[in-house]
């Protein structure tokens, strides 16, 4: 069932491809363009051809793939995909964090009007917690078990803020704890990790991210390790603050209903490239690639008990590191498996209209398929 | 059946003159532990309190809750991997607490245990062959010969070649470890098995594989199977009646259309709307869902009520929720809930549920 609401929603972003600049959008192309362009300028984050690799002694892997998009202000992107299908190298790509024998290949990485992909690792410690911040799975190994919740906060502000004295940074500590809604905040600074359950380390993360005013906000299954009562407490706290602070959000996740119910729009990784980028309602409604429908399939679904077997993907993604000609998932794609062109020429990233906006898909017959909405 | 007294009948009965394969009746279990202080004296911590439940056989039984409910406390206990504290356990209409070394061992035979981390259950020095060939050694079933066949017979159903039986587990992708997980313990021709988590730690494409080899497996052999799931959506694909814990403790317990789609208690329903759906529209479906306050509450610090009482939105506060522990009664055949005020709490349809 659709609200007015989503109706609305769906209509603006699909009419939203240069008429109105706030609606997110998916990825850079303009429905008219096709190819993939110059660096948007109103981005908070713009990443073009960005391609990351692991020289190992058994070959290149090529962790992510040319991949491109745009984040506008405010805008929520989920990414989903398998492990090893380079979400998180994607993100530590984007924080120069990929050390050696990984490196950013190629590609540009254009935050407030500069390409971060070429700075020094020096000039980068200045943009990272500053312009930048990643919120982790796992909260527990993201602070310092024995070190106070204050001195991490507090620390996480200094780094970029030298000048400022301890009891104003306290203060904002405190003032950061009770914005991601922690009690008695000013007494709780001084107590050590464990003492906090995991639902509020996980907001002491946030509030070490949100701490610098970050435009763009990474998180990393942030909810992963955490029950659903505390999961959707997490997810409720980062909307008001996405909101207040006005930050840009990945979200990387391989819960597809954690992507529908807290993102604009969201990318579809497989085998390191970006295979689909489209709004949150058209996905769910209509997906395009082929491999979108698969993963979409396979959630196990009550109301089709009925229809026997879930419908698995067969086989495996490939090994990043001997992959094979033309389209990735070809081997695994119900309609290209059989197809030669699949298997010769690699599909370039193009834009699609289907009923619910635009999106940028890289398979040969995607267009054939826009017809057809998911059951 | 009360879960602060002990009289009336256990709830959920088997259909008549059938007898379940596995029964806990008023199961209790407390760990010792040492109190903060490195000096301080042991404390005694309730996991499962006054537990009361019975698996028919053939059925997918789910246990469902967050983390620290007693879901796997529960399952141990149930096979006696854990000595109950109170209570007992009756395993095909057998008191499992008096049975000698020697039975107990012939007895586990029938009931297995596929455990979550396919990466941390499966040792990586033996073979997969010998992994799986391993149970039917210690129950010295068959000669050398019987058991390879057995072995073989067991990997190609679960869909590994004889070729894959000679490699290790770092060999292997998580499902198809979990896939040598599931043979080791199916191999033993087992009534039951419980599932601890089996799928939690897989990715979605690979869950749906395994998921359907599991069913596959029940329908081939008429297996009984006890499944572990924190993830409700998972649950209401798989089990045909579900047990729903918090703290040590049975809040609902119905089968699967009635839980999923008109549950009585206030956890279950919070539960239940917590789930992220993947379907259009979520982010507005998301903003009109009511949320729980604070976090699942610590065994060590029980409420002397009802042990959901802090975070209820239907009880908290109320008198009767603070002070007095609900008893699990059963409003409707096969349909019981430990609440004041079941019922009280409307599912919202419009919003949630996790396939309303």
């Amino acid at each position: 069932m659709r609200s007015l609401a989503d109706i609305t929603r769906a209509r603006r972003r699909a009419g939203s491809e240069g008429t109105t600049p706030q609606a997110p959008t998916p990825a850079a192309p303009g429905a008219e363009g096709g190819a993939i362009d110059q660096p948007d300028a109103q981005a908070a984050l713009s990443v073009r051809n960005l391609s990351t690799e692991f020289r190992t002694p058994t070959g290149v892997v090529h962790a992510v793939r040319n991949v491109s998009f745009d984040l506008r202000p405010t805008e929520r992107l989920g990414v989903v995909g398998e492990s090893g299908s380079g979400k998180s190298a994607l993100a530590l790509s984007i924080l120069g964090l990929i050390d050696p024998p990984g490196q950013v290949a190629g590609g540009e990485i254009v935050l407030g009007g500069r390409d971060i992909a070429r700075l020094s690792d020096r000039q980068m410690c200045a943009v990272r917690g500053k312009e930048i911040a990643l919120v982790l799975q796992d909260p527990m190994s993201a602070l310092d078990p024995v070190k106070t919740i204050g001195s991490q906060i507090i620390e996480a502000i200094a780094v970029h803020e030298p000048d400022m004295r301890r009891s104003a940074a306290r203060r904002r500590a405190a003032e950061l704890l009770r914005e991601v809604d922690i009690s008695q905040a000013e007494r709780r600074l001084d107590d050590y990790p464990h003492q906090y359950s995991g639902g509020m380390r996980q907001r002491v993360a946030i509030a070490i991210a949100i701490a610098n005013n970050p435009r763009v906000l990474i998180a990393d299954e942030p909810t992963t390790a955490l029950d659903v009562t505390t999961q959707a407490q997490v997810l409720t706290l980062l909307d008001r603050l996405v909101e207040e602070y006005r930050a840009a959000v990945i979200l990387i996740t391989h819960n597809l209903g954690i992507v529908s119910e807290f993102c604009d729009s969201v990318a579809v990784m497989y085998a390191g490239r970006f295979v689909e980028t489209s709004g949150c309602d058209h996905i769910f409604l209509r997906p395009t690639h082929p491999y979108s429908e698969a993963l979409l399939k396979c959630v196990p679904n009550p109301e089709r008990l009925a229809e026997g077997p879930l419908p698995a993907i067969t086989g495996f993604p490939p090994d990043l590191s001997r992959l094979p000609s033309g389209c990735s998932f070809a081997p695994r794609c119900p309609i290209g498996r059989e197809r030669e062109r699949c298997h010769e020429e690699t599909p370039e990233p193009h834009s699609v209209d289907g009923p619910a906006g635009a999106a940028v898909v890289e398979c040969h017959f995607a267009e054939e398929r826009v017809g057809g909405a998911l059951a | 059946m009360s879960a602060a007294t002990s009289t009336g009948t256990p709830p959920a009965g088997p259909a008549a003159g059938e007898r379940p394969i596995l029964q806990a009746e008023h199961l209790s279990k407390s760990f010792k532990v040492r109190s903060e202080s490195r000096f301080g004296r042991k404390q005694s911590v309730t996991v499962l309190d006054d537990i009361s439940l019975q698996v028919r056989r053939g059925e997918c039984f789910g246990l469902v809750g967050e983390s620290g409910c007693g879901k796997s406390t529960l399952a141990r206990c149930l096979l006696r991997l854990h000595e109950p504290s109170a209570g007992r356990t009756l395993f095909d209409g057998v008191d499992l607490a008096s049975l000698d070394r020697d039975e107990l061992r012939a007895i586990r035979r029938r009931m297995q245990f596929v455990f979550q981390d396919p990466y941390a259950s499966l040792d990586p020095r033996m073979s997969a062959g010998a992994i799986v060939e391993e149970p039917l050694e210690v129950h010295g079933i068959g000669d050398g010969r019987e058991r390879q066949r057995r072995m073989l017979e067991m990997l190609a159903d679960v869909g590994l070649t004889a070729e894959q039986a000679r490699r290790r587990p770092h060999a292997f992708s998580g499902g198809q470890r979990q896939r040598i997980g599931i043979a080791r313990a199916f191999v033993l021709r087992p009534d039951v098995v419980i599932l601890d988590e089996p799928i939690s730690a897989l990715d979605v494409s690979v869950q749906a594989q395994v998921l359907n080899l599991l069913r596959r497996l029940q329908e081939q052999l008429g297996l009984t199977y006890v499944f572990i799931s924190h993830d409700l959506a998972v649950a209401e694909y798989f089990c045909d009646r579900v047990a729903v814990l918090y703290l040590g403790q049975v809040m609902e317990l119905a089968d699967r259309e009635t839980l999923f789609r008109a549950p009585l208690h206030p956890y279950s329903i919070s539960l239940l709307t917590a789930v992220p759906v993947p379907r259009a529209g979520g982010r507005s479906r998301r903003a009109g869902r009511a949320q729980l306050i604070g976090e699942v509450g610590s065994v060590g610090e029980r409420p002397p009520g009802c042990p959901f009482e802090p975070r209820c939105p239907v009880g908290h506060g109320r008198e009767i929720c603070r002070g007095q522990r609900p008893a699990l009664t059963e409003p409707s055949t096969g349909h019981s809930v430990a609440c004041h005020f079941p019922g009280e709490m409307q599912i919202n349809h419009a919003g949630a549920g996790a396939h309303a």
